[in-house]
């Protein structure tokens, strides 16, 4: 029955989409039937280029989040095993971490040019706050026994950080990192949206200057697609690399 | 006694809203239309408005979100440039173009809008921006027409030769001088503020690009408003027209009197001294132009699945005659 429920969900929300559009309420220019969607996202997936623009948008999102994780871990760890680095860096992200990235894009241009560049930058940006924050919860919460029992074993530094610290704070910066995913996403469509020739944001604001609301709800069900394929594959590599712990939540 | 008294301004309120005529909710932008903002900023200069209509002006940043708007029924009319109006009805959006506003045209004493590159910059001429990128201020705007328009012209292939790409009007100046962009899209009060700083120069303007003469921005009505309220929209086109005359005699006076009232920002002496767009005095709209706007955006450009009937799209009966 779990895993009925959600389909049943999205299925209801389905029919209540179409019951609206076949309503006569709105224009179908603003609410169109879920076949004129699906003859869009039809024709769109039958082309090669449409795919190439989601590859586009894919390689931003995955390009900025990897940095994010690379950086984003290393200065969370940092952060929760030394009180002085936590101390200095702690404040700069907690005090920022509420600016609107976004309203950046501008300078971002300007420094890294209107290309990839600028749209990797700022996805980085973004996803490196909830991947520092979590894995710094994560790395100042490592049960002090582990470490005794650690030390006590005579393990090196070097030892107790990779066999001990890095496993235990595994969870928190898988959980950061599926904060993290969707704010990729999420960034790199704004920012095609807003200034770039390519791309499946740029896609999304042409569909939009031909008041073809049809073919950008078919674009933005293939950015859902794409956004929930990224979480699972992050909750998958979850589940190999920390098998010892049990995740389940929710929603997974 | 209360009771008396409430129905008695019950009546006066009902009494006074059946006399000033049915509200005209008008979306509108933020360049180029300075007759319609006037309209508000300056109500003297109509004397229909408070009668035989209402107007409730409402600013939207974008074409796109002022069709929304209207589609969802929370505007009866507004100002669109053309070539959007053309989108609109090749969507099937049941919308009239009522008046003109203001024309892309030749002329030592009209503004047009300009493509700039850096001055000391390698591209000399149009067929130089291949392999770069021209800055627009949106995708499937009027410049994005005119940037293909320019590079069609020189034998180049939009997108494919040139990049297209949308940015914000303010920070075009600066993308071409640091080279982020190898041309972009000027109009006024940016046009004026960026010739004044230097080291840019015009490489073609919309009217070079397409070859004529040509619409810019129009009035739009929705059809059933025009249909119940003809009187409402003959008396505003009336005063649109009269205000037009207007502001074309006393142009330095209601510059000042916009200026004053919020419309624009720009200081007041760079505003001052801005050339202007081509605005028809009587309002009526160059019908042809938006036909080979069409035929253009149709045959060349790929940007509309079927032609569409210009003819039907334009009303100017309720102009003054």
């Amino acid at each position: 029955m779990n895993r009925v429920l959600p389909f049943l969900f999205v299925g209801a929300v389905l029919v209540a989409w179409e019951a609206a559009a076949r309503s006569g309420l709105w224009s179908p220019l603003l609410f169109p039937s879920l076949g004129r969607i699906g003859g869009e996202l039809a024709s769109f997936l039958s082309k090669p280029e449409s795919l190439g623009e989601a590859w586009v948008s894919l390689a931003r999102a995955l390009g900025g989040f990897a940095l994010a994780a690379a950086v984003g871990v290393l200065l969370g760890i940092v952060m929760g095993r030394s009180r002085f680095v936590a101390a200095l860096l702690d404040p700069l992200f907690s005090g920022t971490y509420a600016v609107p990235k976004l309203a950046l894009f501008p300078i971002f241009i300007f420094v890294f040019g209107i290309g990839s560049l600028s749209k990797v930058a700022l996805v980085f940006l973004e996803c490196l706050y909830p991947i520092v924050i979590m894995t710094y919860a994560g790395a100042r919460d490592v049960h002090e026994k582990l470490l005794w029992s650690a030390r006590n074993m005579g393990a090196s530094r070097a030892a107790i950080l990779r066999r001990v610290v890095i496993p235990a704070t595994a969870p928190f910066i898988f959980a950061g990192f599926r904060v993290a995913v969707p704010v990729a996403m999420i960034v790199v469509v704004i920012t095609e949206m807003v200034s770039s020739a390519d791309g499946l944001g740029y896609q999304v604001i042409y569909a939009l200057s031909s008041l073809k609301t049809d073919r950008m709800l078919a674009i933005v069900v293939v950015i859902a697609v794409l956004g929930y394929a990224l979480d699972k594959a992050v909750v998958l590599l979850r589940d190999r690399l920390i098998y010892w712990e049990k995740l389940d939540t929710y929603y997974v | 006694m209360t009771r008396i008294f409430l129905a008695g301004l019950g009546l006066i309120l009902v009494g006074n809203a059946l006399a000033a005529g049915p509200l005209i909710r008008f979306g509108r932008g933020f360049a180029a239309e300075e007759q319609v903002w006037l309209m508000s900023a300056r109500p003297d200069l109509t004397p229909n408005q408070g009668k035989r209509y209402e107007l409730k002006q409402i600013l939207f940043q974008a074409n796109p979100e002022r069709f929304q708007a209207f589609l969802a029924g929370e505007l009866d009319a507004g100002t669109a440039p053309g070539l959007a109006v053309i989108f609109a009805r090749a969507q099937g959006m049941d919308m009239k173009i009522v008046a003109s506003i203001c024309l892309e045209a030749k002329g030592e004493q009209y503004f047009t809008t300009t493509y700039m590159v850096k001055d000391d910059g390698p591209v000399k001429t149009i067929q130089d921006l291949k392999g770069g990128t021209i800055g627009v201020v949106g995708i499937k705007t009027a410049t994005d027409l005119w940037a293909r328009a320019g590079l069609i012209n020189a034998g180049l292939a939009p997108d494919k030769d040139t990049k297209v790409v949308p940015m914000a009007f303010p920070v075009i100046g600066d993308a071409v001088r640091t080279g982020k962009v190898s041309a972009g899209t000027f109009v006024e009060p940016f046009y004026s503020a960026e010739m004044a700083k230097g080291g840019l120069r015009k490489l073609f303007t919309a009217v070079d690009a397409v070859g004529y003469d040509h619409e810019l921005l129009d009035i739009f009505f929705g059809e059933k408003f025009l249909k119940a309220n003809p009187d409402a929209v003959r008396a505003f086109l009336a005063d649109y027209v009269a205000v037009t005359r207007y502001y074309l005699a006393n142009t330095e006076q209601a510059k000042r009197d916009l200026h004053k009232a919020g419309f624009v920002r720009t200081p007041i002496d760079i505003y001052l001294k801005n050339a202007d767009w081509k605005r028809d005095p009587s309002a009526r709209v160059d019908v042809e132009s938006l036909k080979r706007l069409s035929a253009f955006m149709l045959d060349k450009l790929q940007w509309l699945e079927k032609p569409v009937n210009v003819d039907s799209m334009v009303d100017l009966s309720y102009l003054p005659r």
